[in-house]
């Protein structure tokens, strides 16, 4: 039973992604060690067979190729669930504004973006991650590792650019400090 | 304030417009010196501030001509009486806090930068990404939307009219039996195949799914399987005439 073949299983159970030091310390190996793992196993698994080892939202995980999408979306049927117009709007600001309250992403947006905010964490794509230190103490949100997993995201880091990437400029906070 | 006296009428009592002027009542302050009557005239006209004259003293001669003289004509007593009335009034609207005026900006506001539009393409990135994601399937959660969250319909089937039909169940069935020790758990996974057999292409009435005699736990695991299926999608239910229906989808 080789390093390898013993990460495989773990990966082969695990319902979410799981980073490299969690697998290290179930295997009893460092960190680095375990990564030099990950690396092996994924390209075994590009090569052959229907698996293959996907770095997303902080881990790693085991997903079917997607040339066998088909095959398995007709076995599993799944329910698919686009996002419409406005509410990726508000999970975009929110992903690349964050942490943003309400008020900031309907100035962006010039409408009022409540529901969609709800709706985007009902969904598990954003959630509350504090409160603004301005009067009212208005809710924080980001986004969630739901968020990431679903876009096939690695980080935040990864989140595509912005066509003019200029520097943030929405209106600093009237009384800067500690988000709580 | 300036205050400019108005021609006597030719009924001391009868005012131009034909109604019974109020009683010759003196008010004297720094803005304004002459009858109750001429107040009320020049007040209506917005030709006196009434911030500038008290009506605490005009009440309390109001008060003091009702004991005295009032009885002698109860029109001119009312005609004062409305007369003060609308003097108070006045200068309550008038006490009260005007809002402050919009400030008017020299500069017409900057638009507010970043506007949606520059998110633009990186929704359709985020977009592509999801389209990418959605060709491969992970175990266990990741795989799909939370079975908690998805989409289901009830028609017209109101939460109340589930709670009656179960009630209808529960009156019509037997008693539980008493459990022998360690019986195995009844899985409500493996009823709902049960339940899915017996529905059929037809809307079916509840209480005729559910085949006789049945006992309590039989009514609530045949509704929780009816639930859980109209959920995931495997059966349809509404209102009918009498009872709730169930079809499979």
């Amino acid at each position: 039973m080789t390093t390898v073949d013993r990460l495989y299983a773990l990966l082969f159970v695990a319902d979410a992604p799981q980073d490299a030091a969690v697998l290290g310390s179930a295997l009893g190996l460092p960190e680095g060690t375990t990564e030099e793992a990950l690396d092996v196993l994924a390209n075994r698994l590009r090569k052959d067979g229907p698996v293959q080892l996907v770095r997303l939202a902080g881990g790693w995980q085991l997903s079917t190729k997607p040339e066998y999408a088909e095959l398995v979306a007709a076995f599993l049927q799944p329910q698919r669930g686009r996002l419409g117009r406005s509410l990726m709007e508000v999970l975009a600001i929110v992903a690349y504004r964050q942490p943003v309250t309400i008020a900031e992403v309907e100035a962006v947006r010039g409408v009022g973006s409540d529901h969609a905010v709800r709706a985007l964490a009902e969904r598990r794509l954003v959630r509350e991650v504090g409160r603004k230190p301005v009067p009212g103490r208005p809710v924080l949100y980001g986004t969630t590792d739901q968020f990431l997993h679903q876009f096939l995201l690695d980080d935040l880091q990864a989140l595509p650019p912005l066509a003019d990437d200029a520097s943030p400029s929405l209106p600093e906070p009237s009384f800067p400090g500690p988000v709580l | 304030m300036p205050t400019k006296p108005l021609p006597a009428p030719q009924d001391p009592l009868v005012t131009a417009l034909g109604v019974v002027a109020p009683p010759p009542i003196h008010v004297a302050c720094e803005a304004f010196e002459g009858t109750l009557g001429t107040l009320f005239a020049l007040v209506r006209d917005h030709r006196v501030d009434l911030l500038g004259v008290p009506l605490g003293p005009v009440c309390e001669a109001y008060l003091a001509y009702l004991v005295g003289d009032a009885a002698r004509d109860l029109d001119e007593a009312a005609a004062a009486l409305a007369a003060l009335a609308y003097l108070l009034e006045r200068k309550a609207w008038r006490l009260l806090p005007v809002p402050e005026p919009e400030p008017t900006l020299e500069e017409p506001m900057d638009p507010i930068d970043p506007t949606v539009a520059e998110f633009s393409e990186a929704i359709a990135a985020l977009r592509a990404s999801a389209a990418e994601r959605e060709l491969l399937f992970f175990r266990g959660a990741g795989a799909g939307p939370d079975l908690y969250e998805l989409p289901y319909t009830l028609a017209n089937v109101a939460p109340a009219d589930l709670a009656r039909a179960l009630e209808r169940l529960l009156r019509r069935a037997e008693p539980d039996l008493p459990e022998p020790l360690q019986r195995p758990r009844r899985s409500l996974e493996d009823h709902m195949e049960t339940v899915v057999a017996a529905l059929g292409v037809e809307w079916t009435p509840l209480e005729r799914l559910v085949p006789t005699p049945f006992t309590r736990e039989d009514a609530v695991y045949w509704f929780l399987g009816l639930l859980e299926l109209v959920r995931v999608g495997r059966a349809r239910a509404r209102l009918g005439e009498e009872d709730v229906e169930f079809m499979r989808a």
